[in-house]
């Protein structure tokens, strides 16, 4: 008992927890995991163990060195996932969002293009209401932008398709907020390689997006988590 | 003037983004019609309520909504309930959409092709043992061409000296002992099982690839045509390569080899399986390989495109020309050149 240390516990929001070098959220569907994670009690309430090397959201919240929490939405707002993948992020970013029964009113708007993903999602979003799973391609606004009546405070991306920059651009443009939050998760091998190294190539992007009315607020390397991925976290300023 | 629409809900406003007319639908408790006009909308079509507007308004511009040339304006936006109901006809639009995916015959055929070179890798070397195994005991037994009924005949046969009388040779002195001979009996079941399921599959790759890809099949066979489809990973994707990629596809490290060394680049790939090509002496295989995959080519893109497909007729022509090659080229080029 003596060596429980709460000290190094800090909550980054209501839902989500850091523990030591672990992430946990508070599950909104309790007793059920999502993809074989642990799951724990804390004082009562049931939390599940976020695995940052599954989630490169949950990786940068581990390696950015300034307060972890201004990289998650506010609870209870509408958001835009790019790039949704099997759903490890999205389901803890639920957690965080809406809550159980999604008691908090938030919308998680999550877009992939690979069906074998979607099956994974739309089986999650029967238990976790507040899930909107879309079957589409991130670059195809027209398909899936009237589910976004009013425009975001918070947009993720993760696809790893060649002009990664250009779709992210594009989808802060139309359906973020000005001042709203866009995370840009770059797969370096996804690019057209330039023959100048990594982080020239990161660099490009860095100066695309500040050119592009974005400020770059910061740019945390996931090496470690997710080798050769840079998450670029950006503040739409027009 | 500006009309703005969505799935529910369209408006006219003017240049300073004041609301002239607005037309709203509230018919939202059918999931089947949202769905119907979300894909409206997905298509780049209007809906019932933008259509009327437009009528009345025929000089303004429709733009759905989000479109970045909208002016701002107060849009008559989905309340809770409007939005509810969408979230969940968006649900089943990919609920809807991922079962599509289950009858998409690209990936069928991949499960197939991929499943029968596992059980082929596999039977092989069950089979390989199973000679060897039964080569230990009864060494008088040869079997070079009849290697296909040993597991079955292993797999009926009650003992070992049952099993060398039906093969007709004599019985060494030291044999299995019966939970030896158990496992060597249960060893050839597997093998003769496993060959049936080879066939099986093979059988369920010519059907598929058969419907899918009538013209490839017919030209090089329904084997190698959905090789090519799988390795091409699809066939939209097959129909769009050039016809040299499709000559070389399967051989990845010879050809990035020559890339990088400047090795000789490689005639062939897969296509090699066809006898045209592995049946062919050496020196000419080049030139039909590249005949064969620009035939191949065309006859994906038909299949790709849904085109009128090709059959024995056009399969015959490309064989004529693959002899008159042979015939050109009777002996091998002079080393000396």
């Amino acid at each position: 008992m003596g060596r429980y240390n709460n000290r190094r516990r800090t909550m980054l929001s209501w839902a989500v927890m850091k523990d030591g070098r672990a992430l946990w959220t508070m599950n909104a569907v309790p007793k059920r995991a999502v993809y074989g994670e642990s799951l724990r009690s804390f004082s009562g309430t049931e939390f599940r163990r976020w695995d940052p090397s599954r989630s490169k959201l949950g990786a940068a919240i581990m390696r950015t060195r300034r307060d972890p929490s201004w990289l998650l939405p506010e609870e209870g707002t509408d958001v835009l996932y790019l790039g949704a993948g099997h759903g490890t992020s999205i389901s803890h970013l639920h957690d965080h969002l809406c809550g159980q029964h999604n008691d908090l009113k938030g919308r998680l708007v999550a877009v992939d293009l690979a069906p074998r993903c979607l099956r994974e999602l739309t089986h999650m979003a029967k238990s976790r209401p507040g899930l909107v799973p879309v079957l589409g391609d991130a670059r195809k606004h027209a398909a899936w932008g009237v589910l976004l009546p009013r425009k975001v405070d918070w947009l993720f991306q993760d696809v790893a398709q060649a002009g990664q920059v250009d779709i992210f651009i594009a989808a802060c443009r139309r359906f973020l907020n000005r001042d709203g939050t866009g995370l840009l998760s770059l797969k370096a091998a996804s690019e057209r390689w330039t023959g100048e190294g990594e982080e020239a190539l990161f660099d490009a992007v860095e100066y695309k997006l500040a050119t592009s009315g974005f400020e770059v607020e910061e740019r945390i390397e996931l090496t470690g988590y997710e080798d050769n991925h840079v998450l670029f976290a950006v503040r739409k300023m027009e | 003037m500006w009309l703005w629409y969505d799935w529910r809900a369209a408006a006219i406003a003017d240049d300073h983004g004041s609301i002239l007319d607005d037309e709203q639908w509230d018919g939202f408790h059918d999931q089947r019609t949202i769905v119907e006009r979300l894909e409206c909308i997905a298509a780049g079509g209007l809906t019932p309520e933008a259509m009327l507007l437009l009528e009345r308004f025929p000089e303004a511009k429709p733009r759905v909504h989000g479109e970045p040339d909208l002016p701002d304006a107060d849009w008559p936006l989905p309340d809770e309930e409007a939005q509810e109901a969408a979230d969940q006809a968006a649900i089943a639009m990919a609920t809807m959409g991922v079962a599509q995916a289950a009858g998409d015959p690209d990936r069928r055929l991949e499960h197939l092709m991929r499943a029968s070179d596992e059980m082929r890798s596999t039977f092989i070397t069950m089979e390989a043992r199973l000679v060897e195994w039964v080569g230990l005991f009864l060494p008088e037994a040869r079997f070079g061409q009849d290697r296909s009924s040993l597991g079955k005949t292993v797999s009926q046969a009650e003992s070992l000296e049952h099993l060398s009388q039906t093969l007709g040779v004599s019985l060494p002195p030291v044999g299995p002992d019966k939970p030896e001979w158990k496992a060597l009996k249960e060893w050839g079941q597997s093998v003769s099982v496993f060959r049936g399921q080879l066939d099986r599959l093979e059988n369920g790759i010519r059907h598929l690839s058969e419907q899918h890809l009538p013209s490839l099949s017919a030209l090089l066979g329904p084997l190698l045509a959905a090789r090519l489809c799988v390795e091409a990973h699809g066939r939209m994707r097959l129909a769009r390569l050039p016809a040299g990629t499709v000559q070389v596809l399967g051989a990845e490290k010879a050809f990035f080899n020559h890339l990088k060394t400047g090795a000789p680049p490689p005639k062939h790939g897969h296509i090699f399986m066809h006898p045209w090509i592995s049946r062919s002496p050496r020196w000419v295989r080049g030139k039909i390989s590249r005949t064969v995959a620009a035939k191949a080519s065309i006859a994906a893109k038909i299949d790709a495109f849904e085109g009128e497909p090709w059959g024995e007729e056009e399969m015959r022509e490309l064989e004529q020309k693959v002899e008159d090659i042979r015939e050109a080229y009777p002996s091998p080029p002079s080393r000396r050149g």
